[in-house]
């Protein structure tokens, strides 16, 4: 049974963080954003697995992990950070948080 | 089969993250991540992480999203207008930079794609490698790990910390009434000639309690464009 390479593994990987960068750029939203990033997060991951795996050293598989926690810590204090900024602009628009700009 | 399940899994992933960001409505953004986070936890199955799999459907598909699309649902989030891009001449270079890159990632896979490295077993039978098990992983994280994972406690805290503070009213006392979308706000957060007075203002949006203070044509606290 041929398994597959880990060159595959790692494609997957950097395309799904592509794609996140890319929505990042685009997106104006800041939960889409934010959704945005957790996908690159998680290409990472699925890259530590994929060494992990082929390396049968469990080391990456404890940094998922952490990064897993990680995650979830940004998420509680981003969507914080959300929803203190919505209720003084009454918008998710990142172009109408601007005032830090210039 | 291995391979067709890595393409399904990886076709699932790819798809849903590009459905992620063309959506304009933020909650079918969010279902397609679900949908991310699913075929990627069955690559963990096949790359034998049976561990990370479950971790990855219980905290992010359970846990973290449903976070998120508690917020949009909250917020009442509209779908995102169309909005040109503001990046001029930044495009050309884009596309460039694009290529070499896509150019890079094919040379590498066509070179370097005969991996020497043993493909790892799913199954585990009879295999000598347990990497992907609970008692490895929680061996690792309590003897070799052990201080990372004593910090990300620490930065557990500080999460819950910063999240109660960023996201709790302020000024609120335990007796008031609290309406649905209002808010409590010290007075010198609306008006600027009023620093120092805490006395507390109570309306939906902050333009309806800059009203309320008669100072709807004032000059704004915070300039806006």
């Amino acid at each position: 049974m041929p398994g597959v390479s880990l060159s595959w593994y790692l494609a997957l990987s950097a395309v799904l963080f592509t794609i996140g960068v890319a929505g990042v750029i685009i997106k104006r939203n800041a939960i889409a954003m934010f959704m945005c990033i957790e996908l690159m997060l998680n290409a990472v991951n699925l890259t530590f697995v994929a060494f992990s795996s082929y390396f049968r050293d469990v080391s990456g598989q404890l940094f998922v992990f952490i990064v897993m926690t990680v995650a979830a810590a940004e998420a509680a204090v981003g969507l914080g950070i959300i929803l203190a900024v919505f209720r003084n602009r009454e918008s998710l628009d990142v172009d109408d948080s601007s005032v830090l700009k210039n | 089969m291995t391979t067709l399940i890595f393409v399904l899994l990886a076709g699932l992933a790819v798809g849903s993250a590009i459905a992620l960001v063309v959506q304009r409505n933020p909650l079918y953004s969010a279902i397609s991540l679900i949908g991310v986070f699913i075929a990627l936890a069955g690559l963990y199955l096949t790359l034998a992480a049976p561990f990370l799999a479950a971790i990855q459907i219980i905290v992010y598909a359970g846990a973290i999203m449903v976070l998120v699309v508690f917020v949009i649902m909250l917020l009442n989030v509209e779908e995102e207008e169309h909005k040109p891009l503001r990046l001029g001449y930044l495009t050309a270079v884009a596309v460039l930079l694009a290529a070499v890159l896509f150019g890079e990632a094919g040379f590498i896979l066509y070179f370097m794609g005969n991996s020497t490295l043993e493909p790892p077993d799913p199954n585990m039978a009879g295999n000598a490698s347990n990497v992907g098990l609970t008692s490895s992983i929680g061996t690792g994280l309590f003897t070799n790990y052990l201080l990372p994972f004593e910090i990300t406690s620490v930065l557990l805290l500080m999460a819950i910390v910063g999240a109660m503070t960023l996201a709790r009213r302020v000024g609120l006392r335990p007796t008031d009434l609290v309406v649905p979308g209002s808010q409590v706000l010290p007075r010198h957060s609306i008006d600027p000639k009023a620093i120092g007075d805490a006395t507390e203002v109570e309306s939906s949006t902050t333009d309806e309690a800059r009203q309320l203070l008669g100072l709807a044509n004032a000059p704004r606290r915070r300039p806006e464009e």
